[in-house]
């Protein structure tokens, strides 16, 4: 009986007639049923893609998928956070880039014309300078910031300035 | 939302309800920045989605980049996430249309080349018959056809219609198309498939329609 339901309802599955409830029986019957099979794919080949099981993916690679998608967001959280927390100090180191910067200019306009060439030349000189080892120095900053300087012995115009969240740190 | 393949089996849990439920309470308590209900969603629904995405594909491990693309991407939406509809519907919406850009995005011969090499079309079916034959290297051969003849809304169309068990509406949601298209997608992929297995895939047919 089964059967000779199914048979008649091949058309109707193949023309999207058929009540969604059906369908599912329809399919199913279509697999556990051989010679209806058979009949079908006669009828209608492309039903062959009707029988694709519902496999399983491996748990591994489930559990990987869950480590790598959460990964990502605690990557994505922390870098906000740092991004965050950085704003104020990157204002502050901007500020001193910007009056050093300022301050040699202000030289070099004091000095004459010559004082852009010796700008030029100690420029030149960089890769002398930086030689010498750096003067390190580390103040704590804030909450949870620590700052540390670095700066040349032989350059006290120049300063570099990491900041870095104990907090972050891996 | 799922009718069968895309239901998801909690241990535990009795019926597709009881699941929905589950998933709102994840989804709340993810949406409040707990990151430990959405690992739990996504446990819960990777397999599911990898599984639809690796069909439209035909690639089982670019489907796993997808599904974690899909993922993150649901993870920066969820608070536009609006629990009158499935999230698994939302999801797979998401991963289909990444899917489908993946799709658009390769070469033909890109395409051919990781269809061919790469995914493995499970079917079910024992003893005799066209069915008992399809789960072979010979069923690889037949999604690369249907890479080749059909558009990526097609195949995506199909997948979940016709592999996955979406109702017309489902696979409309997914898509974000009517269901009149998506029947007429369904209706020329089918009329593709059928040409394409009588011409060139005739063994899995049944002995009396191979001629």
């Amino acid at each position: 009986m089964n059967c000779e339901i199914f048979r008649d309802s091949i058309g109707s599955y193949v023309d999207e007639t058929l009540e969604e409830d059906r369908r599912l029986w329809f399919r199913t019957h279509l697999r556990e049923c051989p010679t209806c099979r058979e009949e079908a794919l006669r009828e209608e080949p492309s039903l062959l893609f009707a029988m694709a099981p519902a496999s399983q993916s491996e748990p591994e690679a489930v559990e990987a998928c869950v480590a790598a998608v959460m990964g990502r967001i605690r990557q994505d959280r922390l870098k906000r956070r740092l991004l965050q927390r950085r704003r104020p100090w990157f204002a502050a180191a901007a500020a001193a880039i910007i009056a050093i910067g300022g301050g040699l200019t202000w030289r070099s306009v004091i000095g004459g014309g010559s004082g852009t060439q010796e700008s030029v030349v100690a420029s030149a000189k960089g890769s002398e300078l930086q030689r010498s080892p750096p003067t390190v120095e580390v103040e704590m900053a804030g909450e949870e910031v620590r700052v540390y300087q670095f700066a040349n012995d032989e350059d006290s115009d120049t300063a570099v300035y990491f900041i870095v969240d104990p907090a972050l740190e891996l | 939302m799922v009718k069968e393949n895309l239901c998801v089996q909690i241990a535990g849990l009795g019926s597709r309800d009881e699941v929905v439920m589950n998933d709102l309470q994840w989804i709340q308590s993810a949406k409040n920045g707990d990151e430990d209900a959405y690992a739990e969603l996504v446990r819960r629904h990777s397999g599911g989605l990898h599984r639809t995405v690796a069909r439209i594909l035909a690639d089982d491990t670019e489907a796993w980049d997808v599904v974690q693309m899909a993922f993150l991407k649901a993870w920066q939406k969820l608070d536009r996430y609006n629990p009158r509809f499935s999230f698994t519907t939302w999801l797979y919406r998401i991963g289909t249309n990444l899917a489908i850009d993946l799709l658009r995005s390769r070469t033909s011969r890109e395409r051919a080349h990781k269809a061919g090499t790469e995914h493995r079309l499970r079917l079910v079916g024992s003893g005799e018959g066209a069915g008992a034959r399809a789960d072979s290297t010979e069923a690889t051969n037949v999604l690369q056809q249907l890479v080749e003849v059909l558009t990526p809304q097609q195949r995506s169309a199909f997948v979940l219609r016709e592999m996955e068990g979406l109702e017309t509406a489902e696979v409309a949601e997914v898509l974000g198309c009517s269901a009149t298209t998506v029947r007429n997608h369904i209706f020329q992929a089918r009329k593709a498939l059928r040409r394409e297995l009588k011409a060139r895939f005739p063994e899995y047919l049944p002995a009396s329609e191979r001629g």
